[in-house]
């Protein structure tokens, strides 16, 4: 079986919005609506940590992380068990989705919720341009919209619209029942959480912070599982880190977030041998 | 083969000139919903002060609240005939009557809430029986044709007697009579329970939910009967002792007198007994000194708990309580006033605790889903705020004037009050073949 899910490292995120903003253009969400957020945690507004400067007698207390937060597609998803007409509902893979047809737009999912991942069309949605973006249909008026993991990409073996476009590789898609993939080797050996655990829904994304992790490992928008054996790295020409780069990485006798090889696949790159 | 041990009587003979402007206004409000209703289906939702993050409102609020006040004349009427007793009788049928108006104005209140009204079929094509709210619709739908049923068994054998066609082509005997006495046994035995199951399922739409502050309480479903006893049988006095004053129905005043205390047991019950419960446990583990736990299980935090507690609780209380006071048909009825309202903003707290406080919060937190207006950055909001608009006032106020004119109705064809020969108090199983 496969369950998909999602390993976000908070420790690499770096609040560039660029998540939220190809969600919102890869899934043609409606103006004024969003499936996918990067929230601040630390001060009162967006970019703005808490605590107090160092300077002129601040307590240099400074802390801000990035919080991205979407559907969280979880395991024992209250939003799939209180849809009264089978709207919401889990698919084999593991994705929460919705069928836009059955949707009769009670919000009943909204409530259930903890997350606030879901969002419903007040009036008619507004595109721009109109005839919409990204290669989603719009959804009508009156029902309820959320995250789908990207089904539709993932469906053609490309990861989700964020994955591929976070800049600082901080989103890992990838298959939780695979033991060798990227995500359920993260989620072995970094500190990781879910978002509200004791709530006991427990989603397939989830959180690193403490440690930072290598990233996401290919340069690919495919999914890992579609890849070759070999690291995209290996093959490619232009895109391969630089020898000196990597042997100058071993000889300082390897970062504290360097994993052991053969731990993470594609990392390290075996052709151009740093680290052993 | 008119086997009459009594008359029966409708409580509106005809309609006067005060009638008349009461049925009036009733359908001058319902107009209004209904125009309401359609302005609201061109622009969706958006009419509405529901928003993302709070996104259940007044529709919502007021279903509960008349779940729970179709509670009180089942129960009232179907108790005592459970326990073969007259008592309460003058009450059964507009109980039953109450009792339907509200549940149909319940089930009413949920349409304009529903995004998409037209797929409404897909709780018969599609039902998911894991949701609460599946079985809310069953159990709605249910007590509501309960009720219809009730009302024409309670009522049919006279309505033959008086040559009304509601009789559906019953005819009026003693041997009728007889049978309809057990059928009214058995409806009650059947009642009873579907109406503690309507108030614990209404409850558990939102004692399941885990994501939803105070919401997730196994308290919730018995507060919930206790809140549908409080306001069910507030609204049965409040119908009862209005319909005695503008029309032929009369009340018992001792029955009146003897279900003004009960009342007052049930406010105690679930006023200060039910709250009490539930506020202590988290006042004790979350406070260190005695002093702090106390006052925190004493002092509510926010105007819906004290409307609640002191408007809706301690006064009708003491109202009911209080020799002097209890036997005035004035002070029975203020006191089913304030519990009525009482149990409002009860319904309308619980909504409140649901959504004013968002899981996860931080900036810029959750998008709204509103119009939108350009580059604002209103879009979003870390809490949830709720005020009801207009429309939804309007659509609200069209389904409970709904409501009434069905009351005024049934007090009109239906004859409401039984004027027995024999004495009310026979109590031997309901046998009367003298």
């Amino acid at each position: 079986m496969t369950k998909h899910g999602l390993v976000i490292d908070q420790e690499r995120c770096i609040g560039c919005q660029a998540c939220a903003v190809s969600c919102k253009q890869e899934n043609n969400v409606p103006m004024g609506q969003f499936w996918n957020r990067v929230l601040t945690e630390g001060g009162e507004k967006m970019d703005t940590p808490s605590g107090g400067y160092p300077e002129d007698g601040g307590s240099g207390s400074l802390d801000m992380q990035y919080q991205p937060t979407a559907c969280q597609h979880c395991e024992n998803a209250p939003c799939v068990k209180v849809c009264p007409v089978n709207a919401t509902y889990t698919r084999d893979d593991g994705i929460v989705e919705i069928d836009y047809d059955k949707c009769i737009g009670c919000r009943y999912c909204m409530a259930a919720c903890p997350y606030n991942a879901r969002v419903f069309n007040w009036d008619e949605p507004e595109h721009m341009p109109e005839e919409g973006t990204g290669d989603v249909e719009a959804r009508p008026q009156g029902v309820v919209e959320k995250c789908t993991f990207c089904s539709h990409r993932v469906d053609e073996g490309l990861d989700p619209a964020c994955v591929v476009n976070c800049p600082a590789d901080a989103r890992i898609f990838g298959d939780l029942d695979d033991e060798s993939s990227t995500v359920s080797k993260y989620i072995d050996k970094y500190e990781t959480d879910q978002l509200l655990e004791d709530r006991g829904t427990d989603p397939n994304t989830y959180y690193i912070s403490g440690e930072m992790s290598p990233g996401r490992p290919q340069t690919s928008d495919k999914m890992e599982s579609e890849l070759d054996d070999v690291s995209p790295w290996s093959d490619g020409d232009d895109d391969v880190p630089s020898k000196e780069a990597d042997s100058a990485g071993g000889e300082s006798s390897g970062s504290s977030h360097s994993v052991e090889g053969g731990e993470i696949p594609y990392a390290t790159p075996a052709k151009s041998g740093g680290d052993d | 083969m008119a086997a009459n041990t009594g008359s029966s009587r409708v409580a509106i003979p005809s309609f006067g000139g005060k009638g008349k402007l009461w049925i009036g206004l009733l359908v001058a409000l319902m107009a209004a919903g209904i125009a309401a209703w359609g302005y609201q289906l061109t622009t969706g939702l958006i009419a509405t002060g529901m928003r993302n993050v709070f996104s259940w409102g007044l529709y919502i609020m007021m279903f509960v609240l008349f779940v729970g006040l179709s509670a009180g004349g089942l129960i009232i009427s179907s108790a005592p005939k459970f326990f073969h007793s007259h008592r309460y009788e003058g009450f059964a049928r507009l109980g039953v009557l109450v009792s339907l108006a509200c549940i149909i104005v319940a089930g009413l209140l949920i349409l304009p809430d529903i995004g998409r009204p037209g797929r409404i079929y897909q709780f018969f094509t599609s039902p998911d029986f894991r949701s609460p709210m599946v079985w809310d619709f069953g159990i709605v739908l249910l007590y509501g044709l309960l009720n219809l049923w009730y009302l024409w068994l309670l009522t049919r054998r006279d309505l033959a007697a008086r040559g009304s066609s509601l009789a559906l082509g019953f005819e009026d005997t003693e041997a009728g009579r007889e049978r309809d006495r057990t059928l009214m046994f058995w409806t009650a035995a059947v009642a009873l329970p579907t109406a503690v199951a309507l108030h614990s399922v209404t409850g558990w739409i939102f004692a399941t939910q885990v994501g939803r502050g105070d919401w997730f309480s196994p308290l919730v479903a018995p507060v919930f009967i206790a809140k549908a006893l409080v306001s069910g049988l507030g609204l049965l006095l409040i119908v009862s002792v209005l319909a005695d004053r503008y029309t032929n129905f009369e009340v018992d005043r001792e029955e009146l007198t003897s279900l003004g205390k009960i009342l007052g047991i049930f406010l105690a019950f679930h006023v200060v007994y039910l709250l009490a419960a539930e506020r202590l446990p988290h006042s004790w583990a979350d406070h260190f000194e005695f002093w702090a736990i106390m006052s925190n299980f004493l002092i509510g935090d926010s105007v819906y708990f004290w409307l609640w507690t002191v408007v809706g609780g301690a006064v009708p209380l003491a109202m009911l309580a209080l020799p002097p006071l209890r036997k005035r048909v004035s002070v029975i009825f203020t006191a089913s006033v304030l519990a009525v309202v009482g149990t409002m903003f009860e319904g309308i707290r619980l909504v409140f605790t649901g959504y004013e406080v968002a899981n996860i919060d931080s900036a810029p937190g959750i998008s709204l889903g509103g119009e939108y207006t350009g580059i604002t950055t209103d879009i979003w909001a870390t809490a949830g705020a709720y005020t009801p608009t207009l429309v939804e006032i309007a659509v609200t106020l069209g389904i409970i004037a709904f409501g009434a004119f069905i009351v005024t109705l049934g007090l009109k064809y239906v004859p409401i009050q039984r004027v027995d020969a024999e004495p009310s108090y026979a109590t031997d199983g309901g046998k009367q073949d003298q």
